[in-house]
């Protein structure tokens, strides 16, 4: 299957030249907040990017989980060029790792401030993890079928391998997929106690302990089997393993790692001798589906016949890192992701 | 876990060992079910024959709430996992069903995949754990290992040691439904030879309340399509199915009549928690399903309704399959022996359809008293001989999803 259009949403900004201009700016220190008299570094979305009069007009009530969602899908579709009478067969996956938990909160707030009898069913509607998938189907009138997946690390690549099933089953012809994650205080404080963060916002992939950053946002995919000027890249496999599985020999391997889990990683490095290594996440933050943007920036790079170097090159003196932008003609690259368990996922990307 | 998303030419599509896919070459092997019903197959059919309903006060957790629910009374200690119900819950069904398709409980050497919807079990919502961190600022983090360790579908791979696609669907009240389709697609493109798929869920306080605040809950137990329904009744359970790609069975020499005809899954676009009015996404994903399913709407035998016995889901719902199936279907919803079981209601409802089709009969449904006079349709009122070979199960869900599976058996009981 192919990627037609993206839409992307990070601390950044909106839109795919919000984030190729990250790409080339490389890493900007992140915003701070507190979190129970902590400060804690954060690639949070602004909520200025996240306001959009025409495309949000009938989500007032919605929460940022859900706005971010409707934003980069509504954008990845602009993007594709999708035709009205293509929608007919246009399906939605919406992944996510942790759901809608700041609104979840919101309705705990509510027990336990005024009762269970007074809870606020706006809060319980919105805290289903479907919810931002509902307003994307509605916001871009989508009737196929639409369907929110979890599974922690790999909820990104799950549901990009269901979308291929659905593609090569013929039951649509373009399946709209991404990753959403959110950042609240609660989930500081989690991040906090389980994951050393990295006191100056700084994630460094490349060293034993890279510490961990958290980060929110919105990555979105049109994929289908058309071919045509728009065409960014082909995903021509999702792979599940207990090593990273990659075939031999050049490429770029984009190793999504971010501090939330065991430095496992670094058997990428091993499992793919002669190919080139970069890692993106100092760019937008610790996320389970921080593949999203992994496979956000293997895609740009792929149409453009570029390579971005890496944010941050701390440790990477010995390591075949992308260090340089330089124009490029890998036709191969590959979206790393290990989860806590050793086991390991790969999207493979290839040239148009 | 390993696998794999094996190219395909566009030509390959729906194509089976070279001829193109039947409707009826994903067989059913298996089947398991605990809710309040029932803790086993054999056990949820002595309930329905007995028209049994087994509701009752909440005791599973405080509340001063008074809602009926139905409870699982009884999960076995083999499958009991702390502070994991829906994934104990889940452990029952999908023992009972690898049991009965004789595949064992160690899948390592087969392309299994595990599909599996629900609901509470993906939300981060321990009260307590939000309590302590409200109040002090800090709170135990075994709530927060529990649930990272607590993914419903790799957890149940984990234990019966599938190495194929692993998802988990949460898709609201059609989850399990979803879930079901979504294995089909993975069998259908060749991805697995057999996926465990359904749905499991607890009854927990959260959407308890959730649910009350949103007014659409009973304090007498449900009426589903009744004239004078008042809510839905929260339940619990996990339902599940193993499908088989037809030639995988044959080479383990299994036969069984049923089998997964067709999938249809399709949006509202419509509101975040209202079904459309017209039932527009459920048309659509009917439709999509008997087309799957090579069928039209005149060979179907009966319908096990979502059904809820919200006056809003019962009224689309009832509208739409008399316009569809014709005022003389066979149709019931089992919600009035369950409770809604949220994401476990579209894998207990699967194999509540399939038990219809393999035993010739379906219950009476519970609750019905008087025909509402804005719904062209009744459900049965009494246990109903079945005739046919093929059956429809629906699910809608918060956020306008919508989804039906049609299941079929070879031969008419």
């Amino acid at each position: 299957m192919n990627v037609q259009g993206i839409g992307l949403l990070c601390s950044r900004g909106r839109g795919i030249h919000a984030f190729q201009q990250a790409l080339l700016e490389g890493w900007r220190e992140p915003a701070r907040l507190t979190i129970k008299d902590r400060q804690v570094p954060v690639h949070t979305v602004d909520l200025e990017h996240v306001q959009d009069k025409s495309v949000l007009k009938k989500m007032r009530r919605a929460d940022k989980l859900s706005k971010m969602a409707v934003l980069a899908a509504t954008d990845a579709v602009t993007d594709s060029g999708l035709r009205p009478e293509e929608v007919r067969r246009l399906g939605v996956i919406v992944a996510t790792a942790l759901g809608a938990h700041g609104t979840t909160f919101e309705f705990l707030d509510g027990i336990l401030d005024f009762g269970e009898a007074a809870v606020s069913p706006t809060a319980f509607s919105n805290s289903v993890h479907n919810a931002a998938a509902s307003y994307i189907s509605t916001a871009l009138g989508i009737q196929g079928p639409t369907l929110t997946v979890t599974q922690f690390f790999f909820s990104f690549q799950s549901a990009l391998q269901l979308a291929d099933a659905w593609l090569h089953e013929g039951r649509l012809d373009h399946v709209l997929v991404g990753a959403i994650d959110q950042f609240g205080d609660v989930l500081g404080y989690i991040a906090d106690s389980r994951l050393a963060l990295a006191a100056d916002g700084k994630i460094r992939p490349f060293q034993k302990s890279p510490g961990a950053v958290p980060g929110e946002g919105a990555a979105f995919f049109l994929l289908g089997n058309k071919e045509d000027e728009r065409f960014y890249c082909r995903v021509s496999g999702v792979q599940f393993g207990t090593s990273a599985n990659t075939p031999q020999g050049s490429g770029l391997n984009i190793l999504d790692i971010d501090g939330m889990t065991s430095e496992v990683t670094w058997q990428a490095f091993e499992t793919s001798p002669g190919a080139r290594i970069a890692a993106y996440s100092p760019l937008y933050g610790s996320m389970m589906t921080g593949t999203a943007f992994s496979m956000a920036a293997g895609a740009l790079m792929l149409k453009a016949g570029f390579c971005y170097a890496n944010p941050v090159l701390d440790g990477a003196q010995n390591l075949p890192v992308v260090k340089e932008h330089a124009d490029s003609s890998v036709d191969f690259m590959r979206c790393i992701r290990y989860n806590c368990a050793n086991e390991s996922s790969t999207i493979h990307l290839m040239k148009p | 876990m390993a696998l794999m998303a094996k190219p395909m030419d566009k030509e390959q599509r729906g194509v089976y060992n070279n001829r193109p896919m039947q409707n009826n070459d994903i067989l059913i092997t298996g089947l398991g079910a605990i809710s309040a019903a029932g803790s086993s197959v054999p056990e949820t059919l002595t309930c329905f024959k007995d028209g049994r309903r087994n509701g009752g006060p909440v005791t599973l957790f405080e509340t001063r709430l008074e809602y009926p629910v139905f409870e699982v009374k009884s999960i076995p200690e083999a499958f009991r996992r702390k502070g994991l119900r829906t994934i104990s819950l889940a452990l029952v069904a999908v023992d009972e069903a690898l049991r009965e398709s004789g595949l064992g409980h160690d899948l390592s050497k087969h392309r299994v995949g595990v599909c599996l919807g629900t609901t509470v079990a993906s939300q981060l919502n321990d009260l307590e754990f939000y309590r302590s961190y409200r109040e002090t600022g800090s709170a135990p983090m075994e709530p927060v290992d529990r649930y990272l360790k607590g993914n419903l579908a790799e957890y149940v791979a984990r234990s019966v040691k599938a190495n194929g696609p692993c998802l988990t669907v949460v898709n609201a009240c059609s989850s399990g439904t979803d879930a079901i389709g979504a294995a089909s697609s993975w069998l259908r493109s060749g991805m697995c030879d057999i996926a465990i798929a359904g749905g499991a869920d607890e009854l927990s306080r959260i959407p308890y309340c959730g649910f009350g605040s949103l007014g659409i809950v009973s304090k007498e137990l449900c009426a589903p399509f009744d004239r004078d329904r008042k809510g839905l009744n929260l339940g619990e359970g996990a339902g599940v199915v193993v499908l088989e790609r037809r030639e995988f069975a044959k080479r383990r020499r299994v036969s069984t009549d049923l089998f997964l005809a067709g999938f249809g899954a399709c949006a509202d676009a419509y509101h975040l928690t209202a079904p459309h009015p017209e039932g527009v996404g459920l048309e659509a994903s009917l439709v999509a399903a008997l087309r799957q399913a090579d069928v039209g709407p005149e060979t179907v035998s009966f319908v096990n309704a979502h059904g809820t016995a919200t006056p809003d889901n019962d009224q689309a719902e009832g509208k739409l399959l008399a316009r569809m199936f014709g005022p003389g279907l066979a149709m019931l919803s089992t919600k009035g022996f369950t409770g809604h079981t949220l994401g476990a209601a579209g894998g207990l409802e699967a194999v509540f359809t399939a038990l219809g089709l393999r035993a010739g009969w379906i219950p009476a449904s519970p609750g019905f008293v008087n025909q509402d006079p804005n719904i062209p349709l009744a459900p049965v009122r009494e246990i109903t001989r079945i005739a046919g070979k093929y059956a429809v199960s629906t699910s809608l869900a918060f956020g306008g999803n919508n989804a039906a599976i049609v299941m079929g058996r070879r031969s008419a009981p």
